[in-house]
């Protein structure tokens, strides 16, 4: 029997790495994405200044990157391993950074898709749920129609989020590319109003109803009815669709949420100074995210807790405000939404005018003489295994069927209803095929004795416009990085689930890994085996492995000598200077802002451990005069024991070089000290100054 | 394991220097372990091959391959094909791989790219020392366990010789006196005494002298056969 290839390669090499990826436990900040959009991959791409291939990553998942960007609740962020370091990685603004990095490639790769499937659906309703299906089912090559009642697509990101958190250029930009697959539109179109539902269901092989939650709920109190008393989602239409609605100058919302605090918060860029809120929840207890609470305190806003909405008082048609009672507790013992009021106490809160903003409800009276089953209590019915309604071919997706929650979860369960609809059109079974909506494995956190070996680094803060002046205008308030910030950021990212994998059938046990990791991840046993929760990526022991047993999950190794040639480009047999290769340590320097002299060709790593002896060699190999390692200078690297591992390795390749009759100092180690970019160009000037003094060299191949 | 270490560019090259297709073929087991012939070097090797012939203005086509281990046939089954396309295998493993890709490749010569220096240990990461001599009659028993064939730069059975200077070998500083190390040794075994008895003459019979060496494993070597019998009596245990 043939050892079942152990240790076989007719290649030398393939990038196992990349090839398991998908077997291997996501990283937390992948695996707590609704869509799991690969953070770990995105992020390390913009610390290597690769943003357009950053904005591949992230929109694969995702067609509505650019609105992520801006308003995602990032539990990416929250499940970050930073976390457990100092502070969680700042995931949404990198984001933003490399889609607005991404700009001009996104318009220009835009293309029609053909529609080999000779089949049709129908999409009702435009917000990330329909979009998304939109693009899955145009890419598997169905003819698409996507009907939606507002004059606009987007759903609730177009009609009701406040263009101050979420700026409309960013949302037409995500709908353009996923229209320009050559989805037809059909918007100002009610289904049940102008089309029929049935007649929907003759024209498309499928259907997908995804309407969202697009009526505001009211609370049934004495003098709810009448002027004055607003619902968040009409309100929040109004201003959107800029139809000034009319407030007076004391606003009282009535809700908790994050939908109460735009609500607040948009009352306040319309002029009104004095808004305030009511909920019924402590501080603690409330539902609304605690930036977006903080941010609406700062711009003003008084937050009233534990008061229950009791009548609202009148004066004639005239608002005089809101009689609430105290709230004893919100949940019952059993930790249900369940509020307990002590009738007794009670309060008036003055206000002219007020906004119910206490959650939604599908408008789904449409459905009512279909072939789609609605229980006794206004739900919808579906089969959550299938993301079918009751009538064949007919599906739902998004908040319709799940509930309120985020866009990004609306985005997930979207795919989910694209590839059974694909399905039910190739007239396969549902049942299993749908990816299951359980948490994915992820790595565990990182252990005591890593993090203490890992330098504290704080978060890249964000700058927003100032609350006096952000209060007065609907314009965006959060301030993106710059390209120096984005690349600081990018660079704390510890690469979890990146790092480092050995292939089982190369390994000879030879325990060298185990020996230089800085961080103890490997262990070796009859082979070495890579602790994912504690390997850090920084790539120090692949070149080391003698068997070339070790790949990265997150890039590969062998990526520099494989595409040397076009890295440092034709070395010109009449040249006057030196043809200079240098590897740059991108830590803690941009890569396209980087100046180095003409003849200097850099070459961008991550950090100068990932750099191979045979790395080195090729750039000799085809033709370079030198070749610089510039490191980001005395105690900058992000990660430990670098230094000396990459000197040892330019040292080899002196040695070799001296056996070939070339000059050893053609090889050298550099330090950039501080680390910006003017001490880079003058190291890389000073070494090819060196090297011009030795001599060009003659021969040169490829 | 077996230990090696890169022959220089200049041999290399006056060995390969008139071939157009050249592997250069690692080993993955021993010689990998002392970083000198694995896969990685083996690549090593072959970038440097390139850059000679370029030096040299002559075009040849230079590659790499590696499998487990060069001494045992299963390994090479898979890539036997794609190695009979060169003019030449440059083995990086030990020369029992040298030797045991010889038999295998036709009309293909088959060269070394290392010197097959000792058996070793790997005393510390990127250090290995000689500790057996693989002379194929062992005395350690009566030597504290340590080896005076492999270590001894005289290969003296009744040491220490005059030279020993304050536990090291009068040869150079740097090499311990073997002699030393096996009397304080002994001395903690409590066995110093044995050391009173004179050691005769060695039989060298058992060692290169002999003609090549072999080892012949017979209970593995039946079982097999037996297992076969069985087979081809229609499956009865004997
Ligand atoms: C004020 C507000 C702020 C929010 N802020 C955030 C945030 O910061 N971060 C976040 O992640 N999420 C936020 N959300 C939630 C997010 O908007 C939703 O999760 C998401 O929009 C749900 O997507 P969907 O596709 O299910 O439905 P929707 O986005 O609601 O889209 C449904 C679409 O269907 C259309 N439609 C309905 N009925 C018909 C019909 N009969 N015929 C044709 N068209 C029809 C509607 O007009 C609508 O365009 C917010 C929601 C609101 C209301
Ligand atoms: S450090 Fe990076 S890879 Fe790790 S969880 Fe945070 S964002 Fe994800
Ligand atoms: S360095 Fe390579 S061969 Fe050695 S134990 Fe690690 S993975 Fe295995
Ligand atoms: S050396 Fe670096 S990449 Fe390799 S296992 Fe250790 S932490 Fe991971
Ligand atoms: S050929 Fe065999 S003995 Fe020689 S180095 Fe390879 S595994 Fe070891």
């Amino acid at each position: 029997m043939t050892p079942q290839n152990k240790g076989t390669t007719t290649e030398p090499y393939r990038p196992y790495g990349a090839d398991i990826k998908e077997t291997r436990p996501y990283s937390p900040c992948r695996a707590a994405c609704p869509a799991h959009t690969d953070v770990q991959a995105y992020v390390g791409l913009i610390a290597q200044g690769k943003y357009t291939e950053a904005f591949e990553v992230i929109t694969a998942p995702n067609p509505i990157a650019s609105v992520c960007s801006m308003i995602c609740h990032h539990p990416c962020e929250q499940a970050c391993r930073r976390c457990g370091i100092d502070e969680p990685l700042s995931v949404r603004h990198l984001k933003r950074f490399a889609i607005e990095k991404s700009q001009e490639y996104r318009r220009a790769k835009r293309r029609l898709v053909q529609k080999t499937r000779g089949k049709s659906v129908g999409i009702i309703g435009s917000g990330p749920s329909g979009l998304t299906a939109a693009r899955d089912l145009a890419d598997f090559g169905y003819s698409v129609t996507i009907y939606e009642r507002h004059p606009v697509l987007g759903g609730m990101l177009a009609s009701a989020i406040p263009p101050y958190r979420l700026p409309r250029n960013m949302l037409k930009e995500d709908i353009d590319d996923v229209i320009s697959r050559g989805i037809e539109v059909k918007t100002g179109c009610e289904i049940g109003r102008d089309v029929k539902l049935e007649d929907l269901a003759k024209k498309h092989d499928a259907v997908l109803i995804a309407i969202g939650l697009s009526q505001s709920r009211s609370i049934p109190i004495p003098g709810v009815e009448g002027p004055g008393v607003l619902l968040a989602i009409p309100f929040l239409e109004d201003v959107a669709f800029d139809r000034k609605p009319s407030l007076g100058k004391k606003v009282l919302v009535i809700g908790g949420g994050n939908v109460a605090m735009d609500v607040a918060r948009t009352a306040r860029r319309l002029g009104v100074k004095d808004v305030s809120m009511v909920c019924l929840e402590s501080a603690e207890e409330m539902p609304a995210w605690k930036w977006e609470v903080d941010e609406a305190v700062e711009e003003g806003i008084a937050i009233n807790h534990r008061w229950g909405p009791k009548a609202v008082r009148r004066e004639g048609e005239k608002v005089l405000g809101l009689e609430v009672k105290k709230v004893k507790s919100v949940f019952d013992a059993s930790g249900r939404f369940n509020p307990a009021y002590d009738e007794s106490n009670t309060t008036l809160l003055e206000a002219d005018t007020i906004i119910i903003t206490i959650g939604q409800m599908s408008n789904i009276s449409f459905m009512k003489d279909s072939a789609v089953k609605v229980d006794e209590r206004g739900r919808v019915q579906w089969n959550p295994e299938t993301q079918m309604s009751s009538a064949p071919g007919i599906f739902l997706s998004g908040e319709v069927v799940t509930g309120p929650g985020s866009a990004i979860a609306a985005v997930a369960n979207g795919h989910r209803a694209a590839l059974a609809m694909h399905l039910h059109c190739q007239g396969e079974t549902i049942e299993g095929r749908l990816p299951a909506a359980q948490e994915k494995e992820k790595i565990e956190q990182m252990p005591a004795e890593v993090v203490e070996k890992v330098a504290r680094e704080s978060r890249v803060k964000i700058k927003h416009l100032a609350p006096e002046v952000r209060c007065d205008t609907m314009v965006h308030f959060e301030i993106g990085y710059d390209e120096t910030e984005a690349l600081k950021e990018a660079g704390r990212c510890r690469g979890c689930g990146g790092g480092a994998v050995v292939n089982p059938n190369k390994c000879m046990a030879c325990l060298t890994c185990q020996r230089i990791c800085p961080y103890g991840a490997p262990v070796v046993t009859s082979v070495s085996e890579i602790r994912p929760e504690y390997c850090q990526a920084c790539g120090l022991c692949a070149p080391e492995c003698p068997g070339q047993a070790i790949s990265m999950v997150s890039y590969d190794v062998r990526e520099f000598r494989d595409r040397m040639p076009s890295l440092i480009g034709a070395v010109d047999p009449g040249r006057k200077e030196p043809h200079i290769a240098a590897f740059i340590c991108t830590h803690h320097v941009g890569v396209f802002g980087f100046k180095v002299p003409s003849n200097v060709h850099a070459i961008p790593v991550h950090c100068t451990s990932r750099i191979d002896v045979l790395d080195i060699l090729k750039a000799v190999e085809c033709g370079a005069d030198g070749v610089a390692i510039v490191r980001c200078g005395e105690g900058t690297c992000k990660y430990r024991g670098i230094m000396h591992r990459v000197s040892a390795r330019a040292k080899r390749v002196q040695e070799l070089m001296s056996a070939l009759g070339m000059g050893p100092e053609r090889i050298e180690v550099l330090s950039a000290t501080g680390g910006d970019s003017a001490s880079y160009e003058a190291v890389c000037a000073a070494f090819s100054a060196r090297v011009k003094e030795m001599g060009l060299r003659k021969a040169s191949i490829r | 394991m077996i230990m090696g270490s890169q022959k220089p560019i200049d041999e290399i090259w006056a060995m390969v220097k008139d071939f157009n297709r050249v592997l250069v073929f690692g080993c993955n087991t021993c010689v990998a372990v002392c970083h000198a012939g694995g896969e990685k070097e083996a690549e090593t090797i072959a970038s440097l091959v390139r850059m000679r012939a370029q030096q040299e203005g002559r075009t040849m086509e230079v590659k790499h391959l590696g499998v487990m281990r060069h001494c045992e046939p299963e390994y090479f089954e898979p890539v036997m094909d794609e190695v009979k396309k060169y003019d030449l295998i440059l083995s990086t493993a030990c020369g029992v791989g040298v030797n045991f890709l010889s038999d295998r490749t036709g009309t293909i010569p088959v060269f070394p790219g290392i010197n097959t220096s000792f058996f070793g240990s790997v005393e510390a990461p990127g250090f290995f020392k000689e500790l057996c001599a693989g002379c194929g009659n062992c005395i350690v028993h009566l030597t504290g366990g340590l080896c005076p064939i492999a270590r001894c730069s005289k290969t003296l059975m009744n040491g220490p010789c005059g030279g020993t200077n304050k536990g090291k070998c009068e040869v150079s500083n740097e090499i311990d006196c073997i002699w030393y190390l096996i009397v304080e040794r002994m001395k903690k075994l409590g066995t110093l005494e044995k050391l009173s008895e004179i050691q005769p003459p060695r039989n060298w019979a058992t060692s290169r002298d002999g003609g090549p060496r072999r080892i012949s494993l017979e209970h593995l070597r039946e079982y097999e056969e037996k297992e076969e019998k069985a087979q081809a009596t229609g499956g009865k245990k004997q």
